[in-house]
């Protein structure tokens, strides 16, 4: 499908905005909507610290693939220069996405801008996380990290920038289009999970989050031991309680629960990362939301699962892989789940893309994928590496 | 104590039926063997001992009771190293938890090595091998021991010739792999040997089972504390008590010069200082413990645990200082004794070996039998 030239014809706007806060500056494409749906347009970019439009030709191209043989209709990049993004949601109704910029300690939004449906810009919504490092090498700096949004005005932020045991689960009211808040402005705050029997260190690093039935699910780092999955029960809207649920390294033997989503029955979904030495010892494993019990657990071929999603349009599984200790294996992967005599599932996975260093990815309603990816900085280059890609057409 | 001495017929009696034990046992075992497909099949028939995952094995070395018989031959035969002293088994001794028992390996000419021989129990769970991880699969790691000058000191093409010189090997690897000894099919037998040493069916396992009388009241206290207060379990993952990773816990790491381990090979910050977790299975039988060989008890590993490691700046952080009384450690010690310690300890006798070659007049030239002499055997 020549969907590029489609856009080209179109003679799509194009608008190059830029952000520059607190010295660091965003790359964005633009993103027009196209007809029945699809994504479309041209697109530019500009750097922000000039707060110039850059859009070129070359630039144009090289920010698309058509995939020609590939399992999607086209990707391209959206936001360059993202520090360690760590967490994605896309906004129900209005489809724009969010991201937890987290190194940068600050939530982001990409979305159009007021009264240009056309026309694209990434601005700061929420700021001032938190910070903390991860890692003993490589070390990231993160804070803001899970991302999830309970109804169409209300964000739920999973913290990284505590230490364990300190950790919060933040719900915020978004600002008014354009609007920021900061960190401390939320309206509800859940946690901490501090030290005590269920957890010996407490919990930390909330890296993904998921909603099942009442309540909302938070895969967590801390104690290594149990590798908790965290619960935070919804009454009327307004989060209830909170606290350790589903202690999965006890469940499956393999350490950190990290990408989580629902299927269709509205069980969980959970990728266990595994080591992260280790390679191939990822698991997906399946829970029950109200019991906290497991359904089944199956053995990947995966390094480190990050994030799992199923496409809302074709109800497949797909999950990214982060690659820690090689490389190579850092991509957009197809799950194909298959039941075996004994009631066990098998899972095979299919490489889609390679991403460097992905670590969460959200589908919009109309099945259009976005992964943020940490990437790699080029030795001499002032710019962060992170990226928001867009997939479009995916199986 | 280790001495030398040569085999008995006693012993030599014990072998052989320990040979036929073996066969017996990966005959029934591999009756039902699938067809090896794919770069790793998990072998769900191939039953080991209860407690344990089955096995994967690698398509391209399916076991086979021949292989696993010519393996451990290799395994127990000093002759793979350059003066005929030093087998692999010299320094992973079944009558040592399949270690050494000492600090160090000692190679070839009485040379001392810088790490612990780990055991090889239950190494056919791990993905890396040597402590720092620098073979991936047994059938690299069988054949660096061989090449090292100062363990076992032969290139791959000498040790293959003196394999192929001897006839008994020779027809071995004729009927198992259809050709005279390689590099290749010498590393695929001594790993499909490994692949058989195996600790399982041990009180922890009867324990988690449900038998509640498996375990002391000592070590149930221990067990407790092992999976919760303790942490060990946060690299010590069952049912290998291993997360198959690497760690630093500080060991070493204020020596003078220091062992960087998995960065040499990884290269990340990381993994400044950190080795492999080694299982727990047998941990008993396989003192002196850590990649150094510091530590002589686990009363010390545990002490050692307990006071937070040793701090650096890529300390795990799962290791921090545990607030444990002097009973919990030693309900913790008890535990670790008990546990791991399975009726079913896979001990192997050294198999008889081929002949050396003969003369060319017939005769022997007078080294057979002196081969039993040097293999290191320890009575139980």
């Amino acid at each position: 499908m020549k969907t590029n030239l489609r856009w080209l014809a179109a003679g799509a706007s194009v608008l190059a905005l830029a952000l520059l806060i607190g010295g660091s500056a965003l790359w964005a494409q633009e993103t027009k909507q196209g007809n029945s749906g699809q994504s479309g347009g041209g697109q530019g970019q500009a750097q922000g610290s000039q707060g110039q439009a850059a859009g070129s030709a070359t630039e144009q191209e090289g920010g698309q693939d058509e995939a020609e043989d590939k399992p999607y209709e086209y990707k391209k990049w959206l936001i360059k220069n993202l520090h360690n993004p760590c967490g994605l949601a896309v906004q129900p109704e209005t489809g724009d996405v969010f991201i937890a910029d987290s190194a940068a300690s600050r939530v982001l939004r990409y979305g159009t801008v007021v009264n240009d449906k056309n026309t694209y810009e990434v601005t700061e919504v929420i700021t001032g996380f938190p910070s903390d490092v991860y890692g003993k090498g490589p070390m990231y700096n993160v804070g803001p990290m899970g991302l999830l949004f309970l109804d169409k005005e209300t964000l739920v932020v999973g913290g990284g920038g505590h230490k364990d045991g300190e950790e919060l689960l933040r719900f915020y009211e978004l600002p008014a289009a354009g609007g920021t808040k900061t960190a401390d402005q939320m309206k509800f705050t859940m946690g901490p999970i501090g030290p005590g029997d269920k957890s010996e260190t407490g919990e930390g690093n909330f890296y993904a989050l998921a909603k099942a039935g009442d309540a909302i699910f938070v895969t967590c780092n801390g104690d290594d031991t149990k590798g908790w999955i965290s619960r935070c029960t919804i009454q009327g809207g307004e989060p209830a309680e909170y606290g350790t649920f589903i202690a999965t390294k006890e469940a499956t033997q393999v350490d950190a629960p990290v990408g989580i989503t629902t299927d269709k029955d509205g069980n969980l979904i959970v990728g266990q990362m595994g080591e992260i030495t280790v390679p191939a010892d990822s698991l997906l494993t399946c829970y029950n939301p109200e019991t906290g019990e497991m359904i089944w657990n199956a053995t990947t071929d995966r390094f480190d699962i990050t994030a799992v999603a199923f496409n809302p349009k074709t109800g497949t599984l797909y999950c990214l892989d982060f690659g820690w200790m090689d490389e190579s294996q850092g991509g957009l992967y197809r799950l194909d789940i298959t039941d075996g005599d004994d009631g066990s599932k098998s899972v095979t996975s299919t490489k889609i893309e390679t991403l460097d260093k992905p670590a969460a990815m959200a589908f919009g309603e109309d099945g259009t994928l976005f992964v943020v990816e940490f990437g790699t900085a080029k030795e001499g280059d002032l710019n962060h590496p992170g990226s928001l890609w867009r997939f479009d057409g995916l199986k | 104590m280790m001495i030398h001495q040569k085999m008995p017929q006693s012993v030599a009696l014990a072998a052989g039926l320990m040979v036929l034990c073996l066969v017996a046992f990966l005959a029934d075992q591999l009756s039902a063997d699938p067809t090896h497909e794919g770069a790793w099949q998990s072998q769900d028939d191939f039953q080991v001992p209860a407690g344990l995952k089955p096995l994967r094995i690698p398509a391209d070395n399916p076991m086979s009771v021949e292989k696993v018989e010519l393996g451990k031959q290799l395994f127990f035969d000093p002759r793979l190293s350059r003066d005929d002293t030093v087998s692999c088994a010299t320094c992973h001794d079944p009558n040592k938890g399949w270690s050494n028992g000492e600090a160090f390996a000692t190679g070839v000419r009485e040379q001392v090595g810088g790490r612990n021989s780990p055991t090889i129990i239950n190494s056919a769970y791990q993905y890396f091998h040597f402590w720092d991880g620098r073979a991936t699969g047994l059938e690299e790691q069988a054949l660096g021991p061989i090449e090292n000058p100062i363990e076992m000191d032969l290139t791959l093409k000498e040790a293959v010739s003196k394999i192929n010189a001897i006839e008994g090997y020779r027809s071995q690897f004729n009927a198992v792999f259809g050709s005279e000894a390689t590099s290749d099919t010498l590393a695929k037998a001594i790993a499909a040997f490994e692949r058989t040493i195996l600790s399982g069916d041990a009180p922890y396992d009867r324990f988690t089972a449900g038998d509640k009388s498996a375990l002391s009241e000592a070590a149930q206290r221990g067990h407790e504390i092992f999976f919760n207060r303790a942490r060990c379990s946060s690299c010590h993952v069952p049912p290998n008590f291993s997360d198959l990773g690497f760690h630093n816990i500080g060991i070493g790491i204020d020596a003078e010069k220091l062992d960087i381990g998995r960065q040499e090979h990884s290269k990340l910050l990381g993994d400044r200082g950190s080795f492999k977790t080694p299982t727990l299975r047998e941990i008993q039988r396989t003192a002196p413990y850590m990649h150094d060989g510091s530590l002589a008890t686990l009363a010390d590993v545990v002490d050692f645990y307990v006071k937070g490691g040793n701090p650096n700046p890529q300390l795990d952080e799962e290791v921090f200082p545990l607030s444990l009384t002097d009973k919990e450690k030693a309900d913790l010690v008890t535990f670790l004794e008990e546990a791991f310690a399975s009726p079913n300890y896979p001990h192997v006798d050294p198999p008889v070996l081929p002949d050396w070659p003969s003369d060319s007049d017939g005769q022997s030239d007078g080294r057979n039998g002196e081969v039993m002499n040097t293999i290191r055997v320890e009575q139980r």
